[in-house]
């Protein structure tokens, strides 16, 4: 029942994946999270998982993370299968970066501790080339003016951006966006999704779920469209938003044009 | 000290120690401190061990204030958001670095003004180890009183004194939680 473009099309098509979702099943109790869900996620790749709320798209994310368990099918990270032991997880962790709907900045802590807190912690960087490496990152996310600051002194978009900066400082080789602008005022989605936007053109592979349709449609290299734990349809944007080949993504995608 | 590892142990320790801790935590929020004090004394005795007092109203008085130390810290850990773990594994932290750099450092700083009544209770509740001939302040002003009969003079004093102990005791720790808050 899930249809799919022409592989030729797709960006390093046959690279191993990144990441690779097989037959994954996932349950909340009696409740089906996840539904046999298979993916791959291509090298230098951004894919955009979009689907109504509630349809697994941000336990999926989760769950490529080891955040979350799976009680089926396997998840693959290029080319091993997730680990179980929490030493390997770790390793694992250390090479994807993950941004969260909430932000969950260290509040305790300022922006340039935030950021540098992963190399200093978990990388065994030396204080000061952590904080070098935190300085550059906040720089590059355009916050070099607020170093000093505690998060709770910061906009919504800024704290993201921190957080942008945070996953970037333990130098992932894939980027695990989780509705990153949904928690947003509106005049702060776009200093996030502009960040993104060059991260995804310096090269960085990026998983990202999301609400935000244009971003989906102007930097996606592949869309998946998720609902009730299984993918209804993937494409290149061109195909999910113009062309919609399931009944499914042109409901949903209707009722988006509804909320205006 | 002791609340802390307690606590730590109840979460993170083996998997057999776990309930056992329960059960501790549990038994010492059922007693009043000073059954336990007089348990601490009186049961040695029985197995004719004598406990010098001090050291029977010092252990006495950790093993019960312990005990609610390690519910508060527990209070306190739980109130940090599940997110905030998320996104110090997610950094590829252990889950010691994650409680040492994320959790606990969140979590004392809520629980602050809490630990500090308990600091102020426990030292209040010392005047409880006089039935056990300790010579604390209590037991010092009952010696006076009986010896002199100047009885309402002795419990001012003696009031006097634990204010003047416990109340800058009650301000500092307010302090250091202002200039806790100051920093976020």
């Amino acid at each position: 029942m899930t249809r799919t473009s022409d592989p030729g099309t797709r960006k390093n098509a046959d690279a191993v994946p990144r990441i690779a979702f097989k037959d994954v099943r996932k349950s909340f109790g009696t409740i089906r999270v996840l539904d046999g869900v298979s993916m791959r996620v291509n090298p230098g790749e951004v894919l955009c998982i979009i689907g109504p709320s509630g349809s697994g798209k941000s336990t999926l994310l989760k769950c490529a993370n080891a955040l979350e368990p799976i009680q089926g099918g396997r998840i693959v990270f290029d080319g091993a299968t997730l680990p179980s032991r929490a030493d390997d997880i770790r390793k694992v962790r250390q090479r994807m970066g993950m941004v969260f709907q909430s932000f969950e900045l260290f509040p305790h802590m300022t922006a340039l501790e935030n950021v540098a807190v992963g190399p200093a912690t978990v990388l065994g960087l030396d204080r000061a080339r952590a904080r070098d490496r935190a300085v550059a990152l906040l720089d590059k996310v355009g916050l070099a003016d607020k170093h000093a600051q505690y998060p709770s002194a910061l906009s919504g978009g800024q704290q993201q951006r921190v957080a942008i900066a945070r996953a970037l400082a333990m130098e992932p080789e894939v980027m695990l966006f989780d509705e990153p602008a949904s928690a947003l005022d509106p005049e702060t989605i776009g200093e996030v999704l502009n960040v993104m936007k060059r991260l995804a053109d310096e090269g960085m592979t990026m998983l990202v779920v999301t609400h935000e349709m244009n971003f989906a449609r102007r930097v996606a290299d592949w869309v998946v469209v998720i609902d009730h734990g299984q993918i209804v349809e993937e494409g290149v944007p061109g195909q999910i938003f113009d062309a919609a080949r399931e009944a499914r993504t042109r409901d949903f995608l209707s009722h988006l044009e509804w909320r205006g | 000290m002791i609340g802390f590892t307690l606590r730590l142990l109840r979460c993170l320790g083996p998997t057999w120690l776990r309930p056992l801790i329960v059960f501790y935590i549990d038994s010492m929020r059922a007693i009043p401190v000073l059954v336990v004090v007089w348990t601490f004394f009186a049961f040695p005795i029985l197995f004719g061990i004598t406990m010098m007092p001090i050291v029977a109203a010092v252990g006495a008085i950790s093993v019960h204030v312990a005990a609610s130390l390690a519910e508060i810290v527990r209070a306190g850990i739980e109130s940090i958001r599940q997110g905030q773990s998320w996104a110090g594994l997610a950094l590829g932290m252990t889950q010691a670095q994650l409680l040492r750099k994320i959790i606990l450092p969140q979590a004392i700083k809520r629980v602050l003004p809490v630990l500090a009544t308990t600091w102020v209770a426990l030292f209040e509740d010392t005047s409880l180890v006089s039935i056990i001939v300790v010579s604390d302040l209590a037991y010092t002003a009952m010696q006076i009183r009986s010896k002199t009969f100047r009885i309402l003079e002795m419990l001012t004093a003696m009031a006097v004194i634990y204010w003047a102990m416990g109340y800058p005791q009650a301000k500092l720790t307010d302090w250091i939680h202002r200039g806790m808050a100051g920093r976020e």
